[in-house]
């Protein structure tokens, strides 16, 4: 930075001296997020000020800092009910910060060798830039692309089109006027969206899928929206459009009130197997607040039927705009809160029960001969285990009456890394037996051998109190410990601390996935305590399914906070609960 | 028309060019200049008005010349845009390649049909990517060569400036036929290693698990073992088993070979090697191993699978072992090597390489040397992991203790003070 302004101290009041203020850093923020609302007029002042670097680093940081901060709020009130459980939103984020090793990630080194004009420059100063920049690249794609990274105002990106069409007998390149047609889409200047459209159509014979989807999104503000449809059609000459293609094909459509291409895009996209943005079907909604169609609300329910058939959960926004959609509905007087469900499945709300974890009678059958073929079996038996070894443990299973609670010895053993394992084994399997349950161990053989882990006296009293299945140590004990579980029956339980996310990846598609692993919230258990020696106690088993779900006039579905990092084997906490008041 | 000639000269320079040409469409750009330039948002600039108006008229120019310049290639558009999607695809390409991204300059048919059958858009974009890459290595060999062709010549030149004349004879034991008294002398020593070396497997049951980019890489890295064996003073006896005639493995390797390939001293066959060899002297050498390798024994039959395995499918090689009730073992690489990053599985070459070092030395540091650098950071004294072993054990004993009092008594806070 030094650098640039004693070498080009002439022009210096061209150039911002980007002064990062703390004071302003509160402002930069809350434009920033009005931003995202779409408040127009305020975005087009804010976007002039080119943001340098450092300046995006401060939003950045003030941004992940209102988000710690919210968070932080939300697990507060979340605590009372359960401190982390294994599968809610957010925990698994909060067990990595616990974990001290994974430190914030330091942000890369900015390297930057020229400060960006805020201001349109005319061509002796571009050449003069260009002499002061020192890089292997070609200066005028660089600073192009540095622009659309950093959101130049268009001007200057016209000045240096400007500059380079002269130096160049008008020729602006390609991937010049793509960058440029990056930034007119970002600042929604459609009229100059339409103008690179007529050149680039002129230009050239047909265009790429980058700038396709620049000019789909750009052209569906203006009157010209229905060219955007035919450039979707371009792209599906050589491959497949993405999801954000026909998101914005479909935005489009219904801000020019023709719901029916809307849907037929939809149909479309579903046809592709892709799975629709959020904010496409969030589009919907807000659409459907103006129109009384049954038709069309009946689409809309689908939609929500959709959600729960592949398992989707909508952000906080579009669960607003679920709400404000029903509570729209003429004559229907419906009525929507948000809020969570209780341990005991009932929503805070209305105090309807939430749909069970448990699976049908045919879904579990269905599960359990999936598992044994695709997570066992696996195409080669050798692979996890061996065929004798599968035989023998099918005949112990039979041999045994169901049993109530199945433990992988390893894991539970492993639990305390400074107590012996037997002995934390023993202690599991003695409370668990005081309470009368039927007990099986999964373990391996060399558990058996004498070592000063694993002792000959306190595994003897083991397989006194419970029913032992050894494998051997080279086969893998998490397929058995699921198939001895499933086998038992749905009142069975296992205790590990295993996510068995490896075993559920083995599972062909995603339907059964998506069956596991609500059989899995259902029945593991999974041991909370941080120290031995005090009394092994469980995390609750969540006793309701978290998915979109409908009684006809309820609905309740589960969606996701805007500040809440979920990961995907964690599910929301939050719910949107809807009743028709009677 | 002079009212636009005025108008238009802060940018005139630009526009000159073309104005010459086409005078009929001057006017028409210039009313659509005027248009456009009303539409840029004035708010855009509070202090517009002390801003010079030249600039403001400046960025528009551009584009009148990139519409009004295009008339000869709107006439193809219409008529070259034929529903072709091969043809599609090559333009696509061509405007990637406009675009910066890594593309190939020049595709042929073939391959364009083999990204017409990419599934997806990102393994198109890899197979282009990889095209991209073999095009730039191929023309920088090809200009490395000119370059050492231009070399050579200039070297001859000069050379038959300066010495004509002291063309004398000398005397000399030897005529120059290096190469092919060293090829002689390995293939005795092949043919040697194939009446009574030691066995070698490389067991090629794998092809069903492989990509056919996987299997090429397997088929380089056989043919760099075969290289490096040969070159040994004391070979193996290389067996290819379970070389089905007419599966891919046996095509790519005689197509690599050519014709070399019915002359290799090696044995290639259909059987197993539990057929070939007695099933209690086989050693199958595989990654996923429980058991630590210690020496090299030179009565056993080492299996080496023929397998590269990008895809991370772990224990295939062990259940191939397991079915057959074979012995396995695998290198002690984290006895003597501080492991730092990337998979422990070797290449063929690697593996061949460490077992020749071994049968000839056993020496295992001496072995490892063929263990890519980048995977660790240095060797491990023997005597440290020894002691690493014991600090391990005398770590378990403590605890042992400590967790007994706890369960007695509870004791446990005051123990760990």
């Amino acid at each position: 930075m030094t650098f640039c302004l004693s070498g080009i101290g002439s022009f210096a009041k061209l150039w911002k001296s980007n002064p990062v203020l703390l004071g302003r850093g509160h402002s930069y923020l809350s434009l920033f997020l009005t931003d995202f609302c779409g408040i127009r007029n305020q975005q087009r002042w804010f976007s002039l000020k080119t943001m340098s670097p450092q300046n995006t680093k401060a939003t950045d940081l003030l941004i992940a800092k209102a988000r710690h901060l919210r968070k932080d709020e939300g697990s507060n009130k979340q605590v009372s009910s359960d401190s982390s459980h294994l599968f809610l939103a957010g925990a698994a984020k909060k067990r990595s910060q616990m974990n001290p090793q994974s430190k914030d990630h330091a942000l890369p080194p900015v390297k930057n060798t020229i400060e960006l004009p805020t201001k349109p420059l005319n061509s002796k100063e571009w050449d003069k830039l260009k002499e002061d920049f020192k890089g292997k690249v070609n200066f005028e794609s660089w600073i192009s692309s540095q622009m659309a990274q950093c959101r130049s105002s268009v001007d200057v990106a016209k000045s240096l089109l400007a500059w380079v069409a002269a130096k160049n007998n008008g020729i602006v390149g390609y991937d010049l006027l793509v960058k440029y047609l990056h930034l007119c889409v970002f600042h929604k200047q459609t009229s100059e969206v339409i103008d690179v459209y007529e050149i680039m159509r002129a230009r050239y014979k047909s265009l790429e899928p980058e700038a396709n989807t620049l000019l789909i999104r750009g052209l569906i503000h203006s009157d010209r929206w229905r060219e955007a449809l035919l450039l979707l059609e371009d792209i599906k000459k050589v491959m497949t459009p993405s999801r954000k293609n026909y998101s914005d094909c479909i935005q489009g459509a219904l801000l020019h009130q023709d719901v029916n291409i809307a849907w037929n895009l939809y149909q479309e996209l579903l046809a592709h197997d892709l799975i629709p943005m959020l904010e496409t079907l969030k589009a919907f909604f807000d659409f459907g607040k103006d129109i009384e169609d049954d038709h069309y609300s009946k689409k809309l329910l689908d939609i929500l039927l959709y959600l729960r058939n592949n398992h989707l959960y909508p952000g906080e926004s579009f669960a607003h705009s679920i709400k404000t959609w029903f509570e729209s509905i003429p004559g229907q007087q419906w009525k929507g809160q948000f809020t969570t469900i209780q341990n005991s499945g009932q929503c805070s709300g209305c105090g309807k029960t939430i749909e069970s974890i448990h699976l049908s009678p045919e879904e579990y059958e269905f599960l359990k001969g999936k598992i044994m073929r695709d997570v066992i079996d696996g195409g080669d038996q050798y692979k996890k285990t061996t065929p004798w070894e599968l035989k023998r443990f099918k005949n112990f299973v039979k041999s045994c009456p169901p049993f109530d609670i199945v433990i992988d010895g390893l894991n539970v053993a492993k639990m305390f890394p400074k107590a012996r394992e037997s002995q934390v084994l023993l202690e599991l399997v003695s409370q668990l037996a005081k309470q009368n349950l039927r007990l099986l161990v999964l373990g391996r053989k060399h558990m058996l051998k004498k070592s000063p882990r694993w002792r000959k006296d306190e595994m003897e009293m083991v397989r006194e109190q419970a029913s032992c299945f050894f494998a051997d140590n080279i086969s893998e004990d998490d397929p058995f410990l699921l198939y001895a579980t499933l086998h038992s029956g749905n009142h069975c339980k296992f205790v590990t601390k295993d996510l068995m996310r490896d075993h559920k990846a083995c599972l062909s598609d995603s339907k059964t996935q998506h069956l596991f692993f609500k059989w899995q919230q259902g029945h593991q258990l999974a041991i909370r305590n941080k120290f031995p020696g005090s009394g092994i106690t469980f995390q609750h088993i969540l006793s309701h399914d978290t998915v979109v779900q409908t009684t006809g006039d309820s609905w309740h579905i589960p969606y996701d906070e805007d500040l809440v990092e979920r990961y995907s084997y964690e599910v929301p906490t939050k719910w949107l609960c809807l009743h028709r008041k009677t | 028309m002079s009212i636009s000639v005025t108008f238009l000269r802060p940018f005139a320079r630009f526009l000159v060019p073309f104005t010459l040409h086409r005078k009929s469409r001057n006017l028409y750009s210039t009313v659509l200049q005027r248009n456009m330039s009303s539409k840029i948002p004035s708010l855009s600039y509070p202090n517009k008005e002390s801003a010079s108006p030249p600039e403001q008229l400046e960025l528009d120019g551009w584009k009148t010349t990139m519409k009004s310049s295009v008339q000869e290639d709107v006439s193809t558009v219409s008529s070259n845009k034929d529903e072709d999607p091969l043809a599609a695809t090559r333009e696509l390409i061509e405007m990637w390649r406009l675009l910066g991204r890594e593309v190939p300059e020049r595709i042929t048919e073939d391959e364009l049909k083999t990204i017409m059958q990419c599934a997806s858009k990102s393994s198109k974009k890899k197979y282009l990517k990889y095209l991209y890459i073999k095009e730039k290595v191929k023309k920088a060999r090809q200009i490395k060569k000119e370059a050492k062709a231009a070399a050579r010549e200039e070297f001859k030149k000069s050379k038959l400036l300066e010495t004509t004349e002291e063309d004398k004879q000398q005397n000399f034991l030897f005529l120059r036929l290096w190469d092919r008294n060293m090829d002689i002398a390995m293939g005795w020593k092949g043919a040697q290693a194939m009446q009574f070396g030691q066995p070698l497997v490389f067991d090629m049951a794998y092809e069903t698990h492989m990509t056919p980019k996987e299997l090429q890489n397997t088929i380089s890295q056989l043919l760099e073992s075969e290289g490096s064996n040969r070159r040994n003073v004391d070979p193996f006896h290389i067996y290819f088993c379970n070389l089905k005639t007419d599966s891919a493995y046996h095509r790519e390797l005689i197509k690599r070979y050519g014709e070399k390939w019915d002359k290799l001293l090696l044995t290639a066959t259909e059987k197993s090697h539990v057929d070939l060899f007695p099933k209690d002297s086989i050693i199958y050498l595989t990654a996923d191993s429980p058991n630590v390798m210690t020496t090299f024994k030179h009565d056993k039959i080492y299996v080496v699978g023929s397998f590269v395995d990008k895809h991370m499918q772990p224990g295939i090689s062990l259940a191939k072992a397991k079915r057959l009730k074979l012995a396995t073992e695998c290198l002690p690489l984290d006895k003597y090597l501080q492991w730092d990053v990337g998979s422990k599985n070797l290449t063929l070459d690697q593996m061949i390489r460490i077992l020749l070092c071994l049968k000839n030395t056993g020496n295992w540091e001496e072995a490892l040397k063929f263990v890519p650098r980048r995977k660790h950071t240095g060797y491990l004294e023997v005597s440290q992991y020894s002691q690493e072993f014991i600090n391990r054990m005398k770590k378990a004993k403590t605890f042992n203790s400590l967790s007994k009092g706890s369960l007695n008594g509870r004791t446990q806070k005051r123990w760990l003070e």
